[in-house]
C-alpha cells in the first residue's frame, strides 16, 4: 500500500505540491487529477524519490520510500524516457538490471510482452527506428517487467489509438489482480472513469477532490430525474420535494427538478403506478462536469 | 547496489568501445601514427625529385679543382643525403656546357676564374634557380676556396696555411658531476618531452570530455535520466560515469602506446638492419640518460603516474558537473571551450619550460591543478622541479580531485533532473550548499 501523507514541495517560493494526502491500497488503481501545472508531475517525482520533499512522509507497505525499494516500483514518464540508441532487447536489459533483476529473467518476460503487444520482431530493432506508439509499448513494457509493487503511469495513453489503449488497460488491470497499486494521471477523463477506483483532484498543488468514484458521482449527482412513462404532471409535482416537472419535446419524455436524493424513492413510488414506463434514470454528472465545478474549468480543454 | 555500479560501469564502457565508430577511428589512429612515424620513408618510397642526383660541373681557371672538391666533401659530410650529389671537372666550353642545360636536370655549372683585386671570382649557372640548400652550400665552399686562394698568394707557409684553414675546435665541457657529456639540445629532448608524454594526455583529455558529455546528455535529453535515477543514487549514477570514461581513456591510452611500439618497429624494419633497429629507441632512452633524465624517471615515474590517473579523474569529474547543467550538447560544448583553453595554456607554458629555465612562475603554475600534469613532470624531468616539489603538486592534484568530487555530486544530483536553463548559475550554487 502506498501512503502519502500531508506531503509538500516548492520550488523557491512557488508551492508546487502543497499538503496533499493519499492512500493506494494494494490492487487498486488510483488517478492523479489535475490540469497542467498542478502538481501531478512533481507528485509523482517526490514519491518516486526523485525530488526531495519539504515535509511529510511517504510509505510504501510501511517503509519509506528510499533506493531499498525502487526495485518494487515501476515508472513510466510523460516524457519518452528510452535511450534511442539501444535495441529494445539491450533497453529493456538496461532498466531491468537496475530495477535488480537477472538478465534471462528480463528476456524471459521481454518476449512475453512483446508478444502481447504484439511487437515481438522488434526485439534487436533499436528504439529510434520505431514508431511513437511502439516507443510507448516498449517504455510502458519497461516499466512493468519486474512486476512491480508500485506502478506510477505519468500519462500512459498519450500517443495510443483507441486498440493499443485497450491492451494497456488490460495490462494494467491484469496487474491490479496481482495486487499492484497503480497510481497514473491522464488528461482523458474517460480512460479514468473507465477503470479507476479512487482519485483526487490537484488545483495549484492542493488536493480539492477526493475519495472514490462511486462516492464523488454520488456527492456531486445531479438533482434531476429522466422519466420516460404515461405519467399525470400535476400528481407528480405534488410529491414533497419535486420542485418542477418539465415536458421533453419528445412526447411522455420528462425532466423531474427535485430537492434532494431522498425525494428519489417517492418519485419511483409513484412511477411503478404508471403505464408505458419505459425509463427512470437518475442523471448522474460525468467526472468532467465534476472537475469543472471543483477546478472551474474543463479537464479535457 | 555494487552491483548495479558495475553494470552502469560495464555498460557505458560497452557503448563506447563495442561499437563500429571506435573500432574504425583506431584503425584510423593507428594508420595515422604509423605514417607520422615514417612519413619520411613514405616520401622516399613515392620518389620525386629530391631522388635525382645533382650534378656540380666544375668548370676550373684557377686550377684549384682539388680544393674546391675537399671543401664540398667537408661541408657535405653532415648531410644525410650527401650521396646525392656528384662533382666533376670539365674541359667542355661554357657555351657548350650553357646550351646543354634542361629543365629539371639538376645539373649545377660552377665556373671559377681568376681575378687581381678580387683572388677569385666565381659564377654559378642553372636552368632553374638555384634552391636554398644548394645555394647556401655553395656559397660556403666558394667562400673558403677564395680565403684559401688569398692566404696561398700572402707567402704563408705550407704549415701556417694549414693551421689557418682547418676549422676551429670546440670542445664542450659539463661539469654537472651527475650528467654526462651533453650529446644535444636540452630544447630538443624537451621537445621529445612532450611529445611522448603531453601530446597524448592532451588528446586523451578531449576525447574524455567529449565523451562524457555525450554519454550524460544523451541520457538527460532523452529523459532516461529519470528512469535511472529512480533506481540508482546520484552518487553511483556520478561515479560510473567518471570511472568509465577515466577507464576508456586508460585503454584508449594503452592502444596508443601499442600503435607506436607497432610504429618504431615498423620504421625500424624499412630501415634494414638489426643495429639501425635498436637505434630509434636506443636514441631516445640514450638522450634521456645523457640528461640523467632516466634516473628521474625511474625515481619519480610512479609519482607521475599518480599525478596522471587523479588528473584524469579530474577532468572527468569537472566533465560530468558541467553535462550535467547543461540541457542539450551543443551547450556543453560550450562550457567544455574554457576547459580546452586550460590545456592549451599548460601546453604552451610546458613548451616554455626549456626556455625560461627555473622560472618561478612556470614553477607555480606547476602546482595548479589540471594545468600541473602537463607541467609538473616536464619541469621534474628537465631537472627543473625535484621530486619533492612533484610529490607535492601531486598531492595537490589529489586533494582537489577530491574536493571536486565531493561538492561537484552536489551539483550534479541537482543538475542531472535539472532542465531548465533559467537561473541555472543560482541554482547551481545553492546546491553546493546542500548536503
Amino acid at each position: 500500500m502506498l501512503k502519502v501523507e500531508n506531503v509538500s514541495k516548492s520550488y523557491g517560493s512557488f508551492l508546487a505540491v502543497d499538503d496533499l494526502s493519499f492512500e493506494v491500497g494494494n490492487g487498486e488503481i488510483f488517478a492523479l487529477l489535475g490540469v497542467n501545472g498542478a502538481g501531478k508531475t512533481t507528485t509523482f517525482r517526490v514519491i518516486i524519490g526523485l525530488l526531495e520533499k519539504d515535509k511529510g512522509t511517504i510509505t510504501l507497505d510501511g517503509k519509506p520510500i528510499d533506493y531499498s525499494v525502487t526495485d518494487k516500483i515501476g515508472f513510466l514518464t510523460e516524457e519518452r524516457s528510452l535511450l534511442t540508441k539501444l535495441t529494445v532487447r539491450e533497453q529493456a536489459i538496461y532498466y531491468g538490471i537496475l530495477k535488480g533483476m537477472k538478465e534471462n529473467d528480463i528476456l524471459e518476460k521481454l518476449k512475453y510482452w512483446l508478444d502481447r503487444f504484439n511487437v515481438s520482431e522488434y526485439l534487436d530493432k533499436k528504439i529510434k527506428e520505431l514508431s511513437k506508439g511502439n516507443q510507448q509499448k516498449i517504455q510502458f513494457i519497461t516499466a512493468i517487467i519486474n512486476e512491480p509493487k508500485l506502478l506510477i503511469l505519468d500519462e500512459p495513453f498519450s500517443g495510443l489509438d483507441p486498440i493499443n489503449i485497450e491492451m494497456f488497460m488490460s495490462a494494467i488491470r491484469d496487474l491490479k489482480k496481482t495486487g499492484t497499486s497503480i497510481i497514473f494521471s491522464s488528461h482523458r477523463m474517460e480512460h479514468v472513469e473507465l477503470f479507476c477506483e479512487k482519485l483526487v483532484v490537484m488545483m495549484k498543488g492542493k488536493s480539492v477532490l477526493s475519495g472514490s468514484i462511486g462516492e464523488i458521482k454520488k456527492k456531486y449527482r445531479k438533482k434531476n430525474i429522466l422519466i420516460k412513462a404515461d405519467l399525470d404532471i400535476k400528481k407528480l409535482e405534488s410529491i414533497k420535494g419535486v420542485v418542477s416537472v418539465e415536458e421533453q419535446g419528445d412526447h411522455h419524455s420528462y425532466v423531474v427538478s427535485i430537492e434532494d436524493e431522498s425525494v428519489v424513492d417517492n418519485v419511483f413510488a409513484y412511477i411503478k403506478t404508471c403505464k408505458n414506463v419505459t425509463s427512470f434514470t437518475v442523471e448522474e454528472p460525468t467526472l468532467n462536469e465534476i472537475f469543472i465545478s471543483k477546478v472551474g474549468e474543463s479537464y479535457e480543454g | 547496489m555494487k552491483d548495479k555500479l558495475k553494470f552502469l560501469i560495464k555498460q557505458s564502457l560497452k557503448k563506447k568501445i563495442d561499437t563500429k565508430w571506435f573500432k574504425i577511428a583506431n584503425v584510423i589512429i593507428l594508420l595515422a601514427l604509423l605514417t607520422l612515424m615514417n612519413i619520411d620513408k613514405i616520401i622516399g618510397f613515392f620518389g620525386g625529385d629530391f631522388n635525382n642526383e645533382t650534378q656540380i660541373i666544375v668548370v676550373d681557371n684557377v686550377d684549384q679543382y682539388d680544393l674546391f672538391y675537399s671543401y664540398f666533401e667537408a661541408i657535405t659530410d653532415g648531410i644525410e643525403d650527401y650521396d646525392k650529389y656528384k662533382v666533376e671537372k670539365t674541359n667542355e666550353s661554357l657555351t657548350a656546357l650553357k646550351e646543354s642545360l634542361e629543365a629539371n636536370d639538376n645539373k649545377i655549372i660552377v665556373v671559377l676564374n681568376p681575378s687581381n683585386e678580387e683572388y677569385l671570382t666565381t659564377e654559378v649557372i642553372t636552368y632553374d634557380p638555384l634552391g636554398t640548400t644548394n645555394n647556401q652550400m655553395i656559397f660556403s665552399v666558394l667562400s673558403s676556396l677564395k680565403t684559401t686562394v688569398a692566404l696561398q698568394e700572402s707567402n704563408l707557409t705550407e704549415k701556417e696555411l694549414a693551421t689557418l684553414t682547418s676549422p676551429v675546435e670546440m670542445k664542450t665541457l659539463v661539469t654537472n658531476p651527475d650528467l654526462a657529456e651533453e650529446s644535444g639540445s636540452k630544447d630538443t629532448v624537451a621537445s621529445l618531452l612532450i611529445v611522448i608524454l603531453i601530446i597524448p594526455f592532451f588528446f586523451l583529455i578531449t576525447m574524455l570530455t567529449q565523451m562524457i558529455g555525450a554519454d550524460i546528455n544523451e541520457e538527460k535529453s532523452t529523459r532516461g535520466m529519470e528512469i535511472i535515477i529512480s533506481n540508482v543514487s546520484p552518487q553511483i549514477h556520478f561515479l560510473s560515469k567518471v570511472i568509465s570514461a577515466t577507464l576508456f581513456v586508460v585503454i584508449q591510452g594503452l592502444l596508443l602506446i601499442v600503435y607506436a611500439v607497432i610504429g618504431v618497429i615498423l620504421s625500424n624494419v624499412s630501415l634494414g638492419t638489426a643495429t639501425e633497429s635498436t637505434n630509434v629507441l636506443g636514441g631516445i632512452v640514450q638522450s634521456l640518460k645523457d640528461f640523467g633524465m632516466l634516473d628521474l624517471l625511474v625515481q619519480g615515474g610512479l609519482v607521475i603516474l599518480v599525478m596522471f590517473l587523479f588528473t584524469l579523474l579530474a577532468y572527468s569529474i569537472l566533465a560530468g558537473v558541467l553535462a550535467s547543467m547543461t540541457t542539450s550538447i551543443e551547450d556543453y560544448q560550450q562550457l567544455q571551450t574554457p576547459l580546452m583553453i586550460i590545456l592549451m595554456i599548460g601546453y604552451y607554458v610546458a613548451l616554455m619550460a626549456s626556455v625560461f629555465e627555473g622560472a618561478l612562475f612556470i614553477k607555480v603554475l606547476a602546482y595548479i591543478p589540471m594545468l600541473s600534469f602537463l607541467i609538473a613532470p616536464v619541469i621534474y624531468l628537465l631537472g627543473q622541479f625535484s621530486l619533492l616539489h612533484l610529490i607535492g603538486s601531486t598531492l595537490v592534484t589529489v586533494i582537489c580531485t577530491i574536493l571536486m568530487y565531493r561538492y561537484g555530486l552536489r551539483i550534479y544530483k541537482v543538475g542531472i533532473l535539472n532542465y531548465s536553463s533559467k537561473k541555472l548559475w543560482k541554482k547551481m550554487f545553492r546546491s553546493l550548499k546542500e548536503r
